[in-house]
C-alpha cells in the first residue's frame, strides 16, 4: 500500500538546517499494523505527516496504492486524504465548538455525503467506540479517554484504508490507553492498515512490526508476528 | 455544509462574547455612520431629480465683469422670459419665479404670514409638483387664484374643503383657492407653501420691461429635441441685443442637473466646486469610517487566529479544501456583518432626528422601498466580504502540520499587516482631531472679530403693512415709553446687503474704476442706535443741517477707494444725484465675517428706500418687558400684521451656522473614528496580553516589575500611534490649509494644534491599552508558566 524510497526532508531556518528524513525507504503492506519508534527528533512525526499527505518531501518517491503522490498539489492531496486516510493525534484535536456527533460527522461533510446517510454512519461509528450516549456533549465535557475514542471514531468514519496515529495514548492513563489500543487492533483486524508513531514499548506490542528510526533513517525492523 | 459553517460561527460568537460585542458594535457603529452619510449624499444627489422634464429645464445666468472680476449670477430682468419664448425657437416655455414673497394671509380673524412664490402661470407645467386638486394648466390662469400646499390648506381651513375658499392677501385683494399641491419634497431648491400668479405682480405695479433691472429668476424648458449647444451661442449675446448700455454682458443657461451640486463659478467659468465638494468629502469620510470598522474586524479576527488555527488544521486534515475554508470564514463575517447591520439600522433610526437637526435635513429610511432592502443586503454583503476577506485568506492558509503540533506561535501579537491597519486607523483619527480643532479655531476667530457696531439689545422689524406710514409715530412712542433708547430706519437689516452698485462719480476718480459699493440708506440716529464708531465728521442731523437730506456717510474702506485727504464735504454723484460726505465710520461687518469688509456708502434722507426699523432696546428694562410694550405699540399702529421682531445678534450668529455644522460634523466623525479604533485597539491588546502570557511569566520570574511589564506591553501600540501621527500631520496640514484658503479672513495654522492632537491620541491609546497591559502584568506567573 505504501512504498517510500530514498525520501528526504530538510527543515531550514535562517541559520540552522535540520535533516528530518535522510534517504528513508519503507514499505507498508495493506492490512499491516506498523509501529514507528525512536527518540525525539528522529523524524517519526515528519514521516507520519508525509505519509498523511500533510507535508511534502524534498526528494524521493512516495507511492500510495501504486500512484506517485510525492509531487501532488494541495488540492489533489486533500482529495486523496479525505477518501483514504484517517488521523488520530496525541492531543485528540477535536473542535471545541462542535459536539461529539458533529466532530465525527465533519469528514463526511467534506466528502459530500447526504445528511441522512451521514447520521446513520456517524451513529454506527459512535456505537462502535461506545460513546453514543455522549453524542451531544462538547469535547471539554468528556474525559481524555472518551475524547480519544471520539477522535478514533472521526478517523474511521470515512472507512479509510489507512489510519495514521501519532502517539494516540500519549495523553491517556494506562487504562484508557489500553482501551484505545484495543480499538485500533480491532480496526486493523477488520482490514484497516495502521501506522502508529509511539514512544511506548507497551503500545508497540499491539503492532505486527516495529520500525525503529534514528536521525532520519530506519535502523532496525522487528517483526512481531 | 453551510449549516455547519453557521453553526460553528454562531457558537464562536456566543462563546467569545467580549470579542463578539467589540466586533459587532464596532462594525455597527461604522455601518450606521456610513448609512447616515449615504442617506445625506443620496438626498443631495436627488435634488430636483423628480421633475419629469428635468433634462430639459435650465436656469438663466448672467456673466459680467465688476471690480476686475468676471461674476456669474442668476438674477435676471423680468422681461427676459417672454422675450426668450419669442426669439428662441428651441425654448418651449419660460417661467419666472420671484425670490419669495411672505404675504399676510387673512381668513376671517385668522392672520398669518406665509412664505410663498409669485410665479408665471405655466410654473406647474414645467416643474413637476403634483396637484392633488386642480388642473396644472389652469390653476394659476386667473390673477386672483392661489394654489396652496396640503399642509397649509389644513392649517388654514382644518378639515373643510379648501377649494374655492377665499383668502385676503396683504389686506388688499381676495384670492380664490384653485388648487391643492402635494407638500413639496425636501430635496428641491424651491421652498413655498403657496403660489400666486405673476399677473398679481403686474397688478401691484411691480412688473417692468427694464433690461437693466435684474430682479427675478428665469427658468426655461427647451423643446424635446433642442440642445444646449444650439441655444448657448444665442444666449451669449441675448442681453446685448436689447440692452445697449451693457456691452460684454453675457447670458447662459445652466442645466437643472447641476443646480444643487455645482453652481460655483470662479472668474466666469465653472470651477468644479460647490456642494459637490461636500458630497465627495462626505463620501470619502463614509468610506473611511466603514473601512476602519472593517479593519477592526480584520485585526481582531487575525489576532484570534491562534484559537482558530487548530480548527483550521483539523478541518484540513479531515479533507477541507482551502476554498471551502475561505467561504466558511467569509460566511462567518457576513453573519457578523448581518447582525451588525440590524444593530446599525437601530442606531440610524435613533440618531436620525439629531442628524437631521445637525444637517438641516429631513432624511428618513424608506422601509417600504424594496430598493432599501436590496441596498441594505448589498451593503451587509459588501461589508462582510470586505471585513472577512483578509482573515479568511490568512486563516485558511495555515499548515495543519504546524498548527496541530502546537508549534504555531507568533513571536509577537502584532504582525506586520495588522500594524499597517492600526496605523491607518489612527492616522485617520488624528487627521479628524486636527481638522476639528482648526475648524473650531476658525469659527472662534471669525466670531471674535469685531463687528464694528453694538449688537447688544438691538432689535429690528422689517416693514409690513402700515409701519412705513406710521414710522414716526411708532418711533416717538417707543422712545417716550422708555422701550427703546434710540430708533432709526434703514434700507436693509444690518446683517445683509440688499443693494450694491457701481458707476458713482467723484473728484479724481480713475476712469477705469469699477468699484462695487454696498448701498445702505439710513435715517438720523444711525450711529447712536447701532453703536457705529465715527472716525471723522458726524451722523445725519436734518434738524440742525437742512442740507443733510443729501448727506452721505462712508466707511473707511470706501474712503480708501475715494483717496480723499479731506473727505468731509466731498461730493459723490450717484444716479444723477449729488451727495456730500458728512461722516466717515469704522468698517462694520455687513456680510461674511470671513471676508474683508467692502466699501460702503450710507445715503441720507433723500434716498429713503427704507424697509427696516432698528430699535436699541432700553437696557434698564428686561427684554421681556421691552418686547411686550413694543408689541402693543406695533399692534396699535400696524393692527393687521403680527409683530415679527428679530434680534441682530441672533441673525448675526446665523452667519456661522455652516461652519459650525462643518465643525460639529468633523468632531462627530472624529469621535466615532476614535471610538471604533479604540474598540479595535482594546481587542488587540487583550489578545496580545493573552499571547504573551508566557513571556510575561518568565520576565516576572526573572524579576521584572509590574510597571516595567505594563510599559513593555503598551510600547508597541504607542509606536504605532506615533507613526500615525507622523503621517497625519502633513495630510491634515494640507487639507486644512486648502480649506482655509476659502476664507480671506482666517487663522494661521499653529504647531501646537498638531502637538495637542498627537498627545490626545497617545493618551487615548494609553488608556485603552493599559487596562489589559496592567491586568497581564499583575497576573501570577506560576499559573501562566504551569499551563505550558
Amino acid at each position: 500500500m505504501i512504498k517510500i524510497t530514498e525520501l528526504e526532508k530538510v527543515y531550514r531556518t535562517e541559520e540552522v538546517e535540520t535533516v528530518a528524513l535522510n534517504k528513508l525507504s519503507i514499505e507498508v503492506k495493506e492490512g499491516e499494523f506498523v509501529a514507528v519508534m525512536g527518540p525525539s527528533g528522529c523524524g517519526k512525526s515528519t514521516l507520519l505527516n508525509i505519509l498523511g499527505l500533510l507535508d511534502d518531501p524534498d526528494a524521493g518517491s512516495f507511492m500510495f496504492n501504486g500512484i506517485e503522490v510525492a509531487k501532488f498539489n494541495e488540492r489533489k492531496r486533500a482529495d486523496l486524504r479525505k477518501h483514504n486516510i484517517g488521523f488520530v493525534f496525541q492531543s485528540f484535536n477535536l473542535i471545541d465548538e462542535l459536539t461529539v456527533f458533529e466532530n465525527v460527522e465533519l469528514p463526511l461533510i467534506y466528502t459530500g455525503m447526504k445528511a441522512p446517510d451521514r447520521k446513520k454512519r456517524v451513529e454506527e461509528v459512535l456505537d462502535k467506540v461506545q460513546i453514543m450516549h455522549r453524542r451531544n456533549h462538547y469535547p471539554q465535557q468528556l474525559s481524555g479517554g472518551q475524547q480519544q475514542r471520539v477522535a478514533v471514531a472521526r478517523a474511521v468514519v470515512n472507512k479509510p484504508k489507512l489510519i495514521l496515529a501519532d502517539e494516540p495514548t500519549g495523553n491517556l492513563d494506562s487504562h484508557n490507553g489500553n482501551e484505545v489500543m484495543e480499538l485500533l487492533t480491532e480496526l486493523n483486524e477488520q482490514g484497516t492498515t495502521i501506522v502508529m508513531v509511539t514512544h511506548s514499548e507497551h503500545d508497540s506490542r499491539y503492532s505486527h512490526r516495529i520500525i525503529r528510526m534514528l536521525d532520519g533513517q530506519s535502523v532496525t525492523e522487528n517483526i512481531l508476528i | 455544509m453551510i449549516k455547519n459553517f453557521f453553526k460553528i460561527a454562531w457558537r464562536n460568537l456566543i462563546r467569545n462574547k467580549g470579542f463578539s460585542i467589540i466586533n459587532i458594535s464596532g462594525l455597527a457603529v461604522g455601518m450606521a455612520s456610513a448609512v447616515l452619510i449615504l442617506l445625506w449624499i443620496q438626498n443631495e444627489m436627488a435634488y430636483d431629480q423628480f421633475h419629469a422634464n428635468k433634462d430639459r429645464i435650465y436656469e438663466v445666468w448672467n456673466k459680467a465683469e465688476f471690480s476686475g472680476k468676471l461674476n456669474c449670477w442668476n438674477t435676471t430682468p423680468k422681461i427676459l422670459a417672454r422675450t426668450m419664448e419669442r426669439d428662441l425657437p428651441e425654448v418651449e416655455q419660460a417661467v419666472r419665479v420671484d425670490w419669495g414673497s411672505d404675504f399676510l394671509f387673512s381668513i376671517g380673524d385668522k392672520r398669518l404670514t406665509v412664505p410663498g412664490n409669485i410665479v408665471d402661470s405655466n410654473f406647474l407645467q414645467v416643474f413637476s409638483f403634483p396637484l392633488l386638486k386642480g388642473n396644472p394648466a389652469l390653476v394659476l390662469k386667473d390673477m386672483h387664484s392661489i394654489v396652496l400646499t396640503e399642509t397649509l390648506a389644513k392649517k388654514l381651513f382644518g378639515n373643510e374643503e379648501p377649494m374655492g375658499k377665499i383668502i385676503k392677501i396683504d389686506n388688499k385683494e381676495n384670492f380664490t383657492v384653485t388648487g391643492i399641491l402635494k407638500d413639496i419634497p425636501n430635496n428641491t431648491r424651491f421652498n413655498f407653501e403657496y403660489l400666486v400668479p405673476w399677473a398679481y405682480k403686474r397688478f401691484l405695479g411691480d412688473d417692468d420691461d427694464n433690461w437693466g433691472n435684474n430682479s427675478t429668476r428665469t427658468y426655461v424648458m427647451l423643446k424635446p429635441n433642442a440642445t444646449l449647444a444650439s441655444v448657448a451661442p444665442k444666449m451669449k449675446f441675448f442681453k446685448e441685443k436689447y440692452d445697449k448700455d451693457e456691452p460684454n454682458w453675457e447670458m447662459f443657461i445652466y442645466p437643472m442637473s447641476k443646480w444643487r451640486l455645482y453652481s460655483s463659478f470662479t472668474n466666469g467659468t465653472e470651477d468644479g466646486g460647490g456642494r459637490i465638494t461636500f458630497v465627495k468629502l462626505f463620501g470619502i469620510i463614509a468610506a473611511f469610517i466603514l473601512l476602519i470598522a472593517c479593519i477592526n474586524f480584520m485585526n481582531l479576527s487575525t489576532a484570534r487566529s491562534e484559537k482558530r488555527a487548530k480548527e483550521v488544521g483539523i478541518r484540513k486534515v479531515v479533507g477541507a479544501q482551502k476554498g471551502s475554508l475561505i467561504s466558511q470564514f467569509i460566511g462567518e463575517s457576513v453573519l457578523l456583518a448581518f447582525l451588525a447591520g440590524i444593530l446599525a439600522v437601530g442606531i440610524v433610526q435613533l440618531s436620525l432626528p439629531g442628524f437631521n437637526e445637525l444637517t438641516d435635513k429631513k432624511l428618513f429610511i424608506d422601509y417600504a422601498n424594496p430598493l432599501f432592502w436590496l441596498a441594505g443586503i448589498g451593503f451587509v454583503l459588501f461589508t462582510g466580504i470586505l471585513a472577512g476577506s483578509y482573515p479568511a485568506f490568512f486563516l485558511s492558509s495555515f499548515q495543519p502540520v504546524t498548527v496541530l503540533k502546537g508549534t504555531f506561535k507568533k513571536a509577537h501579537a502584532l504582525v506586520t499587516p495588522r500594524k499597517v491597519l492600526v496605523v491607518l486607523q489612527f492616522t485617520f483619527a488624528i487627521i479628524l482631531i486636527i481638522c476639528t480643532i482648526i475648524v473650531k479655531q476658525q469659527i472662534d476667530y471669525a466670531q471674535d472679530r469685531e463687528t464694528g457696531y453694538n449688537k447688544n439689545n438691538l432689535a429690528y422689524h422689517v416693514f409690513t403693512g402700515d409701519i412705513e406710514k406710521n414710522y414716526h409715530l411708532i418711533k416717538n412712542e417707543l422712545l417716550s415709553s422708555g422701550t427703546a433708547s434710540s430708533v432709526t430706519e434703514t434700507s436693509a437689516p444690518l446683517t445683509q446687503s440688499w443693494s450694491d452698485g457701481w458707476g458713482q462719480e467723484w473728484e479724481g476718480k480713475d476712469p477705469n474704476d469699477k468699484t462695487d459699493f454696498r448701498r445702505f440708506d439710513a435715517d438720523e440716529d444711525l450711529t447712536k442706535t447701532i453703536g457705529l464708531q465715527l472716525v471723522q465728521g458726524r451722523d445725519f442731523d436734518p434738524k440742525k443741517y437742512l442740507t443733510d437730506s443729501n448727506a452721505m456717510m462712508i466707511n473707511e474702506s470706501a474712503l480708501k477707494v475715494f483717496k480723499f485727504k479731506n473727505p468731509l464735504g466731498q461730493i459723490i454723484k450717484d444716479n444723477g444725484q449729488e451727495w456730500h460726505i458728512v461722516g466717515v465710520f469704522k468698517d462694520f461687518i455687513l456680510e461674511s465675517p470671513y471676508e474683508p469688509t467692502k466699501p460702503m456708502l450710507v445715503y441720507g434722507l433723500n434716498s429713503h428706500w427704507y424697509s427696516v426699523i432698528q430699535m436699541k432696546l432700553n437696557d434698564k428694562n428686561t427684554t421681556a418687558q421691552n418686547l411686550k410694550t413694543a408689541e402693543t405699540i406695533f399692534k396699535k399702529y400696524n393692527p393687521q400684521y403680527p409683530f415679527e421682531y428679530k434680534f441682530v445678534d441672533k441673525e448675526y450668529a446665523k452667519k456661522f451656522e455652516d461652519e459650525k455644522r462643518t465643525g460639529t460634523l468633523a468632531g462627530l466623525f472624529a469621535g466615532l473614528t476614535i471610538f471604533i479604533s479604540c474598540l479595535g485597539l482594546f481587542g488587540l491588546a487583550t489578545y496580545m496580553a493573552e499571547n504573551r502570557i508566557k513571556e510575561i511569566g518568565v520576565r516576572k520570574v526573572l524579576g521584572a516589575s509590574v510597571a516595567g511589564i505594563a510599559a513593555l506591553l503598551s510600547k508597541d501600540f504607542l509606536k504605532l500611534v506615533f507613526v500615525s501621527f507622523v503621517i497625519a500631520v502633513p495630510v491634515s496640514y494640507w487639507a486644512m490649509h486648502t480649506w482655509l484658503l476659502d476664507y480671506p479672513y482666517r487663522v494661521t495654522i499653529e504647531w501646537w494644534v498638531f502637538a495637542m492632537a498627537g498627545l490626545l491620541s497617545i493618551l487615548i491609546a494609553i488608556i485603552t491599552v493599559s487596562f489589559q497591559a496592567i491586568k497581564a502584568a499583575v497576573a501570577n506567573p506560576v499559573r501562566s508558566l504551569r499551563s505550558e
